[in-house]
């Protein structure tokens, strides 16, 4: 017999495998057409072929965009984690006037639409000469990386327990000695996520980088970004593809560390 | 949260422990941990709120006409549009800002500018320039024939704004507005009128993804909220993964798909549903696929976290007490969901009113939303104060948004 809470159940059930079937469309997509032989970007593929890896790995103009994300990532990364933790500790312990006007600008990148920053940007590294260069990207994904630290840093720094810190002072270190004896290990995984994701946000961004980079200092994204535009070939998919394996990768690595962080909490206890 | 006086240490007590006057301003723990945010305060200030507020400062800035036409300006102080064209001094005023400009090198930043506002006196003022060697001997004939535009006078009202180092131009035109010859407020013509239909577009298309969001996002949070434990974590996983996956990756993917030789089409086709390609992408319905596809896993996450920590058995008690189903979901759960449905929305909202690469990639013509007018303006015209003016009306939408949202939480706070 037909029993309603049943067919709901399985209705729901349905309609979330469609929906996860939508959501993941456009990446299973991709696999098959950069493995493609042809020059197309249509389905079915007449062959199969890793000519558009090659193109990938050998092409200088990927290569180049390839090198230069990594770079741009890894400075912006090195920045955004560097003052992100700093401003985290300060936001979560300390009392002072203003506190939440401080978080709110500092959150701001994450609500601003992008093209009003990369606008911004292209205007102002044009005023100070820097546009261009390398480093006008670096300061601007920085900049867009860092809430993301602050905000993973703060969550973390919730759970910590702040005796450590005292008992540290106790027992005669400095704060600096505190800082990177006690706090560090113990927030580690917090601002490993916090710079994993920072790494992923420049990794990604595509509408600064049009806005003020030259040929040169092309990233992986403004060079598929200009493909779609300009030459449409596998290509794209090939990069899109790396694209979203670095991101995995460093998706699973996140999880491990966070793990890793459980356990050892586990063991301590 | 914490407490805000730090015990003394052993240390601090220490006997003939002297500090300098700058230490012991650092030995106030608030202020120390103040210095702990400065630097990426300070970082911030400089690479993102001050370029933000000189771009949308453009909306309103007048400096170039203002610093290169002050003569003309000054001349103009006491007429008014009503009198006609102005008299012999204002053209020799002009001529001499002309002659100025020409050898400041600013005269095609000021053509330029002023062509923006009238269109087509860009070239005349080029022209005019090889007459005002000697700007004294120049007569208003002479001027008037390089540039025609000063026998009306439109271009003498532009010029006498030059008086003011701002200008409320730009940010009246990008909502179809401007001044009249008496200098009165009222509505362009209506085919000049583009903007208030493309704000009204992207608040629109906003607005439909976050309530198709909120449609596609309820029965999947009820099924990742029931899930056992292995499927619960692979089914949040794959809701997760497009979220970390490049967001120009996916909406190149929807091109794919949804292009003319894409499989969809192919499948219709196979099924004999349609005898040619449909037209799907560079369409409003493509965009709102894109769009959803990418912004659904935010809404899904933020029901699901209020979900999960309502009590399992509320449906059946409200069904217990009488009520069907569906008085129980809409009565009972739904309200005690809505501050997850709230955040998601607004987190949903706030995103696609800034949306630019899908737009542009995915979306016809007709389809683009503001972001990709300020791009444009940007790009392709260099008309800064329109694109900054641009930018102020989508950064007002999110004030909109924001306050909206703010609202919407106290009003809750105080049901309860």
């Amino acid at each position: 017999m037909f029993f309603w809470p049943n067919l709901r159940r399985r209705l729901a059930l349905l309609h979330t495998a469609v929906i996860l079937a939508f959501l993941l469309a456009p990446l299973v997509i991709m696999v098959p057409i950069s493995l493609t032989s042809g020059t197309m970007l249509t389905l079915p593929v007449p062959g199969w072929s890793l000519q558009w890896y090659e193109v990938i790995f050998t092409d200088s103009r990927w290569t180049v965009a390839l090198i230069n994300s990594l770079i741009v990532g890894v400075a912006a990364t090195a920045i955004a984690t560097a003052l992100g933790t700093l401003a985290a500790i300060g936001l979560t312990w300390g009392r002072f006037p203003g506190q939440q006007t401080m978080l709110a600008i500092i959150s701001l990148p994450l609500v601003l639409p992008i093209v009003i920053l990369g606008v911004a940007c292209f205007s102002f590294y044009a005023s100070v000469g820097l546009i261009g260069s390398r480093l006008s990207l670096i300061l601007a994904h920085a900049g867009l990386a860092a809430p993301v630290v602050v905000t993973t840093v703060m969550a973390s720094l919730k759970g910590f327990d702040r005796n450590l810190m005292r008992a540290g002072a106790s027992l005669g270190a400095g704060p600096f000695l505190c800082f990177r004896r006690i706090l560090v290990p113990l927030v580690a995984p917090g601002i490993m996520t916090g710079a994993l994701i920072a790494f992923l946000v420049s990794f990604d961004e595509v509408v600064i980088a049009s806005f003020i980079t030259t040929a040169e200092q092309r990233t992986l994204p403004r060079q598929i970004f200009s493909g779609v535009r300009e030459s449409i070939s596998p290509a794209i998919a090939a990069a899109a593809i790396v694209l979203v394996v670095i991101s995995g990768v460093l998706l699973a690595l996140t999880s491990i560390v966070q793990r890793r962080a459980r356990l050892q909490r586990g063991t301590a206890r | 949260m914490t407490t805000s006086t730090r015990p003394q240490t052993a240390i601090d007590r220490a006997p003939g422990n002297w500090r300098p006057a700058f230490s012991r301003l650092l030995a106030n723990r608030d202020l120390r941990l103040f210095l702990l945010v400065l630097p990426l305060l300070a970082f911030v200030v400089v690479t993102v709120v001050v370029p933000v507020a000189q771009f949308l400062y453009r909306a309103v800035d007048n400096d170039l006409l203002a610093e290169n036409l002050p003569l003309t300006a000054a001349s103009l102080a006491s007429w008014a549009p009503d009198q006609g064209v102005p008299g012999e001094a204002s053209f020799r005023a002009l001529a001499h800002d002309i002659h100025n400009a020409r050898e400041a090198g600013t005269l095609g930043q000021v053509a330029q500018a002023l062509n923006q506002q009238i269109t087509g006196v860009r070239n005349s003022f080029i022209k005019a320039a090889l007459l005002v060697d000697e700007p004294d001997g120049v007569t208003p004939e002479e001027l008037m024939q390089a540039i025609p535009a000063l026998g009306e006078t439109p271009l003498w009202a532009l010029l006498q704004s030059a008086g003011s180092r701002w200008t409320d131009f730009y940010l009246l035109q990008s909502i179809d507005l401007e001044r009249n010859a008496g200098g009165e407020i009222i509505n362009v013509s209506a085919d000049r009128a583009i903007f208030r239909e493309i704000i009204w577009r992207t608040v629109v298309i906003s607005v439909n993804v976050t309530l198709i969001c909120i449609l596609l996002s309820l029965p999947v949070a009820h099924v990742l909220a029931n899930a056992r434990a292995p499927w619960s974590n692979l089914l949040l996983a794959l809701v997760l993964f497009p979220l970390w996956t490049s967001l120009l990756v996916r909406t190149v993917s929807w091109i794919i798909i949804l292009q003319g030789e894409g499989p969809v089409n192919a499948t219709l086709l196979f099924l004999g549903i349609v005898d040619e390609p449909l037209r799907l992408v560079y369409t409003r319905g493509s965009l709102y696929i894109a769009m959803v596809q990418v912004l659904l896993p935010l809404m899904i996450l933020s029901i699901l976290s209020v979900l999960l920590k309502l009590p399992k058995e509320l449906l059946r008690a409200a069904t217990s007490l009488g009520a069907n189903w569906w008085q129980g979901y809409w009565r009972v759960l739904l309200p005690l969901l809505s501050p997850g449905i709230l955040t998601g929305s607004a987190i949903v909202f706030v995103f696609a009113l800034g949306y630019y690469i899908t737009p542009t990639l995915i979306g016809g013509p007709r389809d683009q939303m503001l972001s990709s007018y300020v791009a444009q303006f940007t790009n392709k015209t260099l008309n800064w104060g329109l694109a900054g003016a641009l930018a102020v009306q989508l950064m007002a939408l999110l004030l909109i948004a924001g306050l909206g949202w703010a609202a919407f939480r106290k009003l809750q706070g105080a049901r309860r």
